[in-house]
């Protein structure tokens, strides 16, 4: 059993006055690629949002309760959110590159975040980060060229890059796969398998083999709530709970 | 006479609606067949072709009546033997013969004028008569038409949406044409202008004084005269001070006006955003006459008190004043647009830059901004374009003078203000310095134009990214 590296408690949501989550108790483990499936409106990317502070930007949001990343508090007032970010890379449901070169899109956060002071510090990690975003063969001749130029999966795996170059412990992805097809797909999940070594991945799915072909453990989400959490292969194979065999035989959801 | 008329038609061919609809409505009834289209489209179909033909055959009409009229009746009037030596002294005998018919002259009226105004009498009795008989011809055979068409239950649905397309076809050909003839008329008076000045002397002269300009006979100019005059037409000091003044405009307003737009769009709530926008486009409905003796008679004054104080040299009227409230009017141009294309940038990308750990200002200024360039570019060149046609302000603040100067507490002058002082007052309309106003009206009209496609190519090129 790997060490615990996010762990939240109590955790309760509100959007204005709709409660998202309620008392959501997950523990997350580190190096390893934690699945969270339910169906849509269940909380599942609220839930992964919270633990990168994503939800303040959004006005009507109010998050109570704990959510500790290596026994440090997320939630609290003090906290510096851009070093919790660098921390807690992102990657979401449709690729999002910035209207910038490809190069240039990767090394925006080093320079953020103060690191690669000189140009071929940045090059080296603009290299590295596409390296381990298995797209630097791809792009390797065109780094200047837009970011947006590219396909749907390249877009992705850079989005991927972006999220990786400013080394952060741990990676969020919303749904990384449902804009792309079957082959750009397998290429993503392969990068997870590869990811997980570095880094804790927390992944938001809707396609119930995704989740059991790249996690080691699973959450299901229904209505807000953590209806059950545990290894990968016991919840798709016996799960304790009824909803939760409902939901992964398709019986609802 | 023709108010009647269209009145006229306009109740007839209302009332053919309702005939029409209980016409076909019993029709389908006593011979039992399926009417082509709903009742009320036979009623429509009556009334557009009672109505159009004739309505356009008055239309027509009464654009060649006055001028068949006229060449007629000074045709006769010369038979009878008026005498007039040119084009204007005919008009001028036209214009006494309408006075003696309508009662209006005061003066002495021999015999030939009397002649003719009784003709004219007589002409105009004619026309009148012929064009009722003509157009009441007209709708009784398109009634009779429509009416045999309703009778063998034709198309009318599908007739009525023909007619309809011809008449928005016809309404957005009017407008093409207006512009065309605008075009058109300011390019042949150009053309007259570029015949006297050379057009090379005009672009590149730096000399603007066209109230030097006197010449005897426009027709015949001799080389020492156009020695004289083309030093008089030299549009580079306009065109400075027409520059000069957009640039003090813009330095005002692309900062405040750009800066309002990103707090409109990024920073303010929702309630700030509510209340706050439509204040600031008041700014853009207030009448730029009101800007212009506000710039004259408050910023002005104000701005040469501040530099006598300070020992400069300031005119009352300088390209500062006029340039600055410029620069006020145009900020909720620039503004809105701005706002509106920073709000058009997906959030997606605000998200993907914020959870690498950017700031909202880092975020604004490294990918909102950059992602809004075209568009913001677009928006500045739309207001650059609102800055150099802009005429009342720089009419009643920039001042009269074409200085070629770069600085900005003396007075200058614009594009705009040089066509105002050609045109206002009495013109000869041959004279080379009239002419100039339409040559400058061409170049500005270029200018706008062309910006104005720069913009809306930026513009176009920023939607098509993110649709």
């Amino acid at each position: 059993m790997s060490d615990i590296k996010i762990k939240s408690k109590n955790l309760n949501v509100y959007y204005g006055d709709k409660q998202a989550l309620f008392d959501v108790n997950l523990e997350l483990n580190e190096k390893e690629v934690t699945a969270l499936i339910g169906p849509s409106g269940c909380g599942k990317s609220t839930f992964i949002r919270c633990i990168n502070r994503m939800n303040d930007v959004i006005d009507i949001c109010k998050v109570e309760g704990n959510i500790e990343i290596d026994g440090i508090e997320v939630n609290d007032k003090e906290l510096d959110v851009v070093s919790l970010r660098e921390r807690v890379g992102m990657v979401f449901q449709k690729p999002n590159p910035f209207p910038k070169s490809i190069y240039d899109n990767i090394s925006y956060g080093p320079k953020i975040h103060g690191k690669g002071e000189t140009k071929s510090e940045l090059d080296e990690i603009v290299e590295r980060s596409l390296k381990k975003a298995a797209l630097w063969e791809e792009v390797k001749d065109r780094l200047n060229e837009p970011g947006t130029g590219l396909s749907g999966g390249q877009q992705q795996r850079l989005c991927i890059a972006r999220a990786i170059s400013v080394n952060p412990e741990v990676i969020l992805m919303d749904e990384p796969c449902s804009a792309l097809d079957p082959i750009a797909t397998a290429k993503i999940e392969e990068l997870i398998d590869e990811l997980k070594k570095t880094y804790t991945i927390v992944i938001v799915t809707h396609s119930m083999a995704q989740a059991v072909r790249v996690s080691q453990k699973t959450g299901f989400f229904h209505l807000g709530k953590l209806i059950e959490v545990g290894k990968t292969e016991k919840i798709f194979k016996n799960p304790d709970n009824k909803m939760t065999q409902d939901y992964i035989t398709g019986r609802f959801g | 006479m023709n108010f009647v008329l269209i009145f006229l038609i306009t109740i007839f061919s209302l009332s053919l609606f309702f005939y029409g609809r209980s016409k076909t409505k019993s029709l389908s009834i006593q011979n039992n067949i399926k009417l082509n289209a709903l009742p009320k489209f036979y009623g429509y179909y009556l009334v557009l072709w009672c109505s159009i033909p004739a309505l356009v055959f008055l239309l027509v009409w009464s654009l060649f009546e006055p001028v068949i009229i006229k060449s007629i009746i000074i045709e006769t009037a010369a038979n009878q033997g008026a005498i007039f030596n040119d084009k204007n002294e005919a008009n001028l005998i036209y214009e006494k013969i309408k006075a003696i018919h309508l009662g209006t002259f005061f003066g002495d009226i021999d015999s030939i004028l009397k002649e003719s105004a009784i003709s004219y009498a007589k002409f105009i009795n004619l026309f009148t008569n012929s064009k009722i008989v003509l157009i009441f011809g007209i709708i009784i055979a398109s009634v009779i038409y429509s009416l045999k068409k309703i009778k063998n239950n034709n198309k009318a649905r599908d007739d009525v949406e023909l007619i309809l397309k011809g008449l928005l076809f016809a309404s957005s050909l009017i407008a093409i044409l207006t512009t065309l003839g605008i075009i058109f008329s300011l390019l042949f008076e150009s053309i007259k202008f570029f015949s006297v000045i050379n057009i090379f002397d005009y672009l590149f002269g730096t000399n603007w004084s066209p109230q030097r300009a006197f010449v005897s006979d426009a027709s015949a100019i001799t080389a020492a005269e156009y020695e004289e005059l083309k030093d008089a037409f030299g549009f580079i000091p306009l065109i400075a001070g027409t520059s000069f003044i957009a640039f003090i405009a813009m330095l005002v307003a692309v900062p405040i006006g750009l800066f309002s737009g990103i707090y409109m769009a990024e920073y303010a709530s929702v309630k700030v955003r509510r209340l706050a926008k439509p204040i600031i486009e008041i700014l853009a409905g207030i009448p730029t006459v009101v800007y212009g003796f506000f710039a004259a008679l408050t910023v002005g004054p104000f701005f040469r008190q501040v530099g006598e104080s300070l020992g400069l040299t300031v005119s009352s009227e300088s390209a500062l004043a006029a340039g600055l409230i410029m620069g006020i009017m145009i900020i909720p141009y620039i503004s809105s647009l701005s706002d509106d294309v920073i709000n058009s940038v997906p959030q997606s990308l605000r998200d993907g830059s914020y959870a690498i750990g950017a700031t909202k200002s880092e975020t604004i200024k490294q990918v909102v901004i950059p992602a809004a360039l075209p568009g913001i570019i677009g928006s500045v060149l739309l207001a650059v374009s609102r800055a150099i046609g802009e005429t009342m302000i720089v009419v009643m603040a920039a001042g009269l003078a074409a200085n070629l100067t770069i600085n900005p507490l003396e007075s200058t002058t614009t594009i705009t203000t040089q066509i105002v002082m050609i045109l206002v007052g009495d013109q000869e309309f041959d004279s080379p310095k009239t002419q100039s106003a339409f040559a400058l009206g061409l170049t500005l009209f270029v200018a706008t134009l062309a910006l104005n496609y720069i913009a809306q190519r930026a513009v176009k090129k920023y939607r098509e990214k993110y649709d």
